[in-house]
């Protein structure tokens, strides 16, 4: 199936979204609502035609990708843009499990967004994400890419604020939104970092790693290095932005807001993994940039470790996720900032199914508790929801890396790369260490408070606690099987290195130029050390909070004291260097420099109505006086022509 | 003939619709759709017909001029864009006027057409002093309709907006009479090789008046006095016609009529650059804290033409397609909005954003459209607006990388001020009970629908517009010199830098111009900078030149600085 | 003895001067119009003076000038007389000063 054109798998969800759309726009005046059975179904069928699409093509496909160009797009002097895909390893990978794990997600949303008033427009946001995804991952040329960046933030934009009738979703939107802009900028002005040095045609990534060859063949990079490292370093907050990493992740706790599924498809599998997936792929250029790669290594590590820290103090079980999600993200920079692109695809890959199993999970239980998120009132749901606990147990188990999880093989691959990468290696490493164990003890602390002990809510609720139907079921369990075993597409232990091969035709180069120095330490260890952190992280949440001590809960999910200002703590920098500083610009714009432009502009107009006041006192009331003044100017006139001669 | 239609014919239209009846609402807006049909169908045909000119027509002579004044047409690439905008916009607003103004719909029609006409004048003439009239002209139009259908301050408005333009283009009379008064004719080519015999310090007066006049119309800060209270207080079809396409006659003149005739300085260019960069992000600022909605959308468009304007100045080779793609984006979607906001203003009778709210449940088709429209403004990839800014800044970014930071500063801004607009507007509870006024009707629903799938199309396939450029080609040109009563030679001769720089199509006239710019600026030659000729290694690089071709070209190029630098020294002395 | 063209002008002037002085000075509106008119007659028996100092065959254009210019004071005394009376109907007053309704 070789002659499948590239161009039909971002199809076929666009043609979902048109289609849902017609119908959300059609039958939003009537009282009923379209037949959700219909709608469910064209919401699925889009997405996962796309999945087998992208199947027979990986199936098929040669060593160095298939590429297709559709059109010309932008065609003016000095640029130049075609709408290209190019379908290579690593956009293989990305596209299975966000065409896949897209499809399942959808599957779920049926049960999940049951009886909701805008179900059509839903799945047609749903839609129009994946395709915006799809592209993304396709493009062949960074503008291409940028259409997907800014199409999936859009996306992310309408589904937080999908319940709208909340001003607080849509505020929860309209920070995601603005916060991502901040990064899109950074990403657009990289991309014209490129142009300038590269010329028209260097944003299709195939022009940029041969501009990139013919650098170090000519052996020309301190000429370049500056502006290429200007570039890479905004392509990098453009990542921040997307991935929620320091100091752009405010937004992400908050996109909570939005729907379950939505944060499992959007929140934690596929958008927030864009910023590793434009790393990877410009992995020829960054490990040019050793400076560039040394902040990316630190903003991993600070942001791994730092929202870890902030997952113990959530009380909100989506809240508890979306932290962890960061945390995962920040794992997956590291592994960028050391070159070791094909490691950081390979967590994106196991996270993926990992995280949305535990997000479908916590959706479920959200689900059985009617809407309850707060963890203080749950308890005891293991012998309710029994699936939904089991589903959420192994992907906990993936979480944490214990031994055989997927998690275990990507995380420690990640260390062990974090290790050898030089001579700092060693304390990355004991972060990266230390980060794993506070991992265990949260996402423990969530297992526990959620489906162990007593049942804390209220009697009445206690009663309506079901198991989720089957449609919902069937993609958590999927999942929670991804979570078990899709680590072993890269054992090194067991010798399988299917996952390494395949990337290694995109991002091998970019990690052959960095030479890993350092000696060579027996794997074993590092594994046996993540497994120890694994296991003591466990014990110390089962200490901590597998005590018959009952959190209560006050009120709010909200974090309170002086613990929530900590977990804040960027949300009050964004407030004092962003917001604050532009809304006093505003002001003085608008009650100074406004109000002296009108002075000035009230003063010119004041002048001339007085001295059209003055001028019109002359204007006297007696015809017979105005008609004597005339006379006198005409004498005055003549007299003064004939004085002068007649010079005027 | 489509030229003479297009300018002419509105006027006649709009003289017919005195005919009908003035009570009943019914059968005059028949025939203003039907007219308004017509035109929008002609300014298609247009823009499809590529370069066209009518014949040059004596129209009248000014005393103490050489040559006439002429009745001339030209449609170029720019023009017709701006006048299908003209003519699409004029088209909606006399649809959604229907629904707005029962009883003087006819005066509205009469005023909308007169408008129409004076805009395409301005958009197509190829005489300074036509162009001039209509520039003028237009403002007439547009200060009674203000005058007659504003909201409570609308007499107000009308007087600033009226005083206020026509009061900032009277330097450009002056100086355009003084010009005429030394050139053979009062065409771009007579009156570009007119200014190159006068003084410099007059011709800098001269550019001033000019700069004036386009600077109050587009407005650029500090001239944007009159724009907010104006687009407030008009009626909401008209503020989309204001906005959307007589705010372009500004930008249009900077391009059409500035960048040919005047030899800029480099200090002036970067005045111009950074008064646009500044204007767009005044409006952003202004646009964050404005609670009245059309004032919102107002400094949302002056946000948007400032950076238009600092695009078109800086003089880099994409910057014609790209500011014409913009200016068609920012005019659709501009439009949109405006002609979305007057149906939430008769819906919801007000136009204060804090007393909106939750129009997303009451009127759900409304409020996809008023967002999809919003999201159109924010320059997503995929629609026309994207393209327009990525372009813009990808020429502002030839200016050095501050102003294109700026520049970026403002899609934030912009992405701020939006949502919360759209947040305070369709989203969340209704602020208040109100009776729904008349609510949107598929008519307007759906020629509003349109506009969004064009910025949608321009958006995937923006080679349309384009491609459609070429300001000047030979024919206009041969046509002009023969006016201007000598042949080309003797232009050639005269002045060969200039005469070049208009024969050439659009693109290498601005470029011409960014090097004859850069020649006025650097009359002491400075020597190529350090970084500068690193950039140039790694373009040769690009280029596939070895090492050492690469080395000769530049010590070629550090030797001839040196030799210029002594050679200068030596004058000096 | 041949008229002297200079007396012709001093005659004229002096009509002039009665009829300027009446317009400005009189408060009647009516009288105000005979001045007006007076004026008007003496500028144009100052076009006829002045005709008759050239040859018989130029005079000609000088002397039929006036006789239109009295054609048009017929005319212009009609309107004139009735804008007045209009406004006598009006104001009830033929008393100019009174007349102010244009003053801004």
């Amino acid at each position: 199936m070789m002659n499948l054109p590239l161009w039909l798998i971002p199809l076929l969800p666009l043609v979902g979204t048109i289609l849902l759309g017609a119908i959300a726009v059609i039958s939003s005046g009537s009282k009923k609502g379209p037949s959700e059975g219909m709608v469910g179904f064209l919401a699925v069928l889009f997405p996962a035609l796309a999945f087998v699409a992208v199947l027979l093509l990986a199936m098929g496909m040669p060593v160095d990708g298939i590429r297709g160009t559709l059109c010309n797009w932008i065609d003016i002097p000095l640029f130049k843009a075609d709408f290209g895909f190019l379908f290579d390893g690593l956009s293989r990978i990305m596209l299975l499990f966000v065409t896949g794990i897209g499809a399942l997600i959808t599957l779920y949303s049926i049960g999940y967004m049951h009886g909701d008033r805008g179900f059509a427009r839903f799945f047609a946001y749903i839609n129009l994400f994946l395709f915006s995804m799809i592209v993304l991952v396709l493009g062949d040329s960074l503008l291409l890419t940028f259409l997907g960046w800014e199409g999936v933030g859009l996306c992310s934009y309408l589904l937080i604020g999908f319940w709208n009738k909340d001003v607080n979703n849509c505020k929860a939107a309209n920070k995601a939104f603005i916060v991502n802009r901040v990064g899109d900028i950074g990403f657009l002005l990289g991309m014209l970092c490129l142009v300038t040095v590269g010329g028209a045609g260097i944003l299709n990534y195939d022009a940029l790693n041969a501009f990139i060859q013919m650098i170090l063949t000519g052996g020309h990079v301190e000429i370049v290095l500056p502006i290429l490292s200007l570039a890479g370093l905004l392509f990098f907050i453009g990542c921040t932005g997307k991935s929620a990493q320091i100091p752009l992740l405010t937004w992400l706790p908050d996109a909570m807001a939005g729907p379950t599924p939505v944060s499992a498809l959007i929140h934690a599998a596929t958008m927030v993994t864009a910023g590793v997936y434009l790393l990877a792929r410009l992995g020829n250029m960054f490990a040019l940039l050793p400076v560039v790669l040394f902040i990316i290594t630190l903003i991993g590590l600070l942001t791994a470790f730092w929202a870890a820290m902030a997952g113990l103090f959530q009380n909100d079980i989506k809240k508890v996720l979306a932290y962890s999600t960061i945390s995962q993200l920040g794992y997956m920079f590291m592994a960028a900032g050391v070159c070791a692109f094909d490691a950081s695809i390979f967590h994106v890959f196991t996270h993926a199914f990992f995280k949305a199993a535990l997000f479908l999970g916590a959706g479920a239980v959200i689900h059985a508790l009617a809407g309850e998120q707060d963890m203080r009132k749950m308890g005891g749901m293991l012998k309710k929801t029994p699936v939904t606990a089991c589903v959420m147990l192994f992907a906990f188990f993936a979480i944490i890396g214990f031994p055989g999880f997927a998690g275990f093989w990507s995380k420690d691959l990640i260390l062990e790369r974090l290790f050898m990468s030089g001579p700092l290696g060693p304390a990355f490493y004991v972060v990266g260490l230390l980060t794993a164990v506070i991992t265990a003890v949260y996402m423990g602390r969530l297992i526990i408070l959620t489906f162990f002990g007593s049942y804390r809510g209220s009697k009445e609720s206690e009663e309506h606690i079901h198991e989720a139907p089957a449609c919902m079921l069937i993609p958590m369990v999927i999942l929670a099987i991804g979570a078990i075993f899709a680590g072993y597409f890269w054992a090194d232990s067991l010798g399988i290195t299917v996952f390494s091969d395949s990337l290694a035709p995109v991002v091998g180069a970019a990690q052959a130029s960095v030479v890993h120095a350092g000696a060579h330490v027996n794997p074993l260890i590092f594994a046996g050390l993540g497994t120890l952190a694994a296991l003591l992280g466990m014990f110390i949440a089962l200490k901590v909070y597998g005590s018959a001590r009952i959190p209560e809960a006050k009120g709010s999910s909200a974090p309170q004291g002086f613990k929530a200002s900590w977990t804040f703590f960027f949300d009050s920098l964004h407030k004092y260097c962003g917001i604050i500083p532009v809304s006093v610009l505003a002001w003085i714009c608008d009650v100074v420099v406004d109000k002296i432009l009108q002075a000035i502009q009230w003063t010119v107009g004041a002048i001339a109505t007085i001295l059209g006041d003055g001028v019109s006192t002359f204007q006297v009331r007696k015809v017979r006086l105005q008609l004597a003044f005339s006379v006198a100017c005409v004498a005055i006139l003549v007299a003064v022509v004939l004085l002068t001669g007649g010079t005027f | 003939m489509l030229l003479h239609l297009l300018v002419l014919a509105p006027f006649v239209a709009a003289i017919l619709m005195v005919a009908t009846s003035k009570e009943d609402s019914k059968s005059s807006s028949r025939l203003a759709f039907l007219f308004g049909v017509t035109f929008f169908a002609l300014s298609i045909a247009l823009v499809a017909g590529g370069n066209q000119a009518t014949e040059a027509i004596e129209w009248f002579r000014i005393p103490g001029c050489k040559g006439p004044v002429f009745y001339y047409l030209y449609s170029h690439g720019l023009g017709a864009w701006l006048v299908f905008l003209s003519c699409g916009l004029s088209l909606v607003a006399l649809v959604t006027a229907r629904n707005t103004f029962h009883k003087n719909y006819r005066n509205f029609a009469i005023g909308i057409f007169s408008l129409m006409g004076a805009m395409n004048g301005t958009f197509l003439s190829a005489d300074a002093v036509l162009f001039f009239f209509f520039f003028e002209a237009m403002v007439i139009p547009a200060a009674v309709m203000i005058a007659g259908f504003g909201g409570k301050e609308k007499t107000k408005a009308a007087m600033t907006f009226a005083i206020y333009t026509l009061v900032g283009s009277a330097p450009m009379m002056v100086a355009l009479w003084y010009l005429l008064t030394v050139a053979d004719n009062s065409l771009l080519l007579s009156l570009a090789i007119a200014l190159q015999s006068l003084p410099a310090s007059t011709q800098f007066l001269i550019l001033l008046s000019f700069l004036l006049a386009f600077l109050v119309k587009t407005p650029i800060f500090p001239f944007h006095g009159w724009q907010a209270i104006t687009y407030a207080e008009a009626p909401a079809p008209l503020s989309a016609i204001l906005t959307g396409a007589m705010s372009k006659a500004g930008v249009f003149g900077f391009i059409a009529w500035i960048l040919p005739i005047f030899p800029l300085s480099m200090t002036t260019v970067n005045v111009m650059l950074w008064l646009g960069l500044v204007t767009a992000v005044y409006g952003g600022l202004m646009a964050l804290r404005a609670n009245d909605s059309k004032k919102l959308l107002a400094f949302s468009s002056m946000s948007h033409l400032g950076l238009a304007v600092a695009g078109v100045f800086s003089l880099s080779e994409a910057m014609l397609p790209a500011v014409l793609v913009l200016l068609i984006a920012h005019g659709i979607s501009a439009g949109a909005q405006f002609f979305l906001m007057g149906i939430a203003e008769r819906m919801t009778g007000t136009r204060d954003i804090n007393l909106m709210g939750g129009l997303a449940s009451r009127n759900p088709v409304f409020s996809t459209l008023f967002g999809f429209a919003a999201i159109m403004a924010l320059a997503i990839p995929g629609t026309a607006g994207f393209v327009g800014e990525f372009t813009v800044l990808l020429s502002i970014w030839d200016m050095g990388p501050l102003p294109a930071v700026v520049a970026g500063f403002c899609l934030i801004l912009s992405a701020a001020y939006m949502l919360r607009f759209v947040q305070k507007v369709i989203f969340g509870k209704a602020a208040r009970e109100y009776e729904d006024g008349t609510r949107m009707t598929a008519l307007e629903g759906s020629s509003i629908g349109v506009m969004v799938v064009l910025l949608l199309a321009f958006g995937f396939h923006p080679s349309c517009i384009t491609t459609s450029l070429h300001l000047f080609d030979e024919d206009a040109i041969e046509e002009m010199s023969k006016l201007s009563g000598h042949d080309m030679n003797e232009a050639v001769t005269a002045d060969s830098s200039n005469v070049e720089g208009i024969e050439a199509d659009a693109s290498s006239v601005e470029s011409t111009e960014g090097s004859e710019a850069s020649e006025n600026a650097s009359e002491e030659v400075r020597p190529m900078k350090e970084d500068e000729l690193r950039q140039l290694d790694s373009t040769l690089a690009a280029a596939g030149f070895d090492e050492k071709e690469r080395a000769s070209i530049i010590q070629q190029m550090n030797a001839t600085d040196a030799e210029q630098a002594n050679a200068e020294a030596t004058e000096n002395e | 003895m041949e008229l002297q063209a200079i007396y012709v002008q001093v005659l004229a002037l002096a009509i002039f001067a009665i009829g300027l002085i009446v317009a400005i000075s009189r408060r009647n509106v009516f009288f105000v119009l005979m001045g007006v008119e007076l004026a008007l007659n003496a500028v144009n028996l100052s076009f006829v003076g002045f005709a008759k100092t050239l040859p018989a065959d130029m005079s000609v254009a000088g002397q039929i000038v006036p006789l239109f210019s009295i054609a048009i004071a017929a005319a212009e005394a009609c309107v004139g007389l009735a804008m007045v009376i209009l406004i006598f109907r009006n104001r009830e007053s033929v008393d100019a000063d009174t007349y102010s309704n244009m003053k801004g």
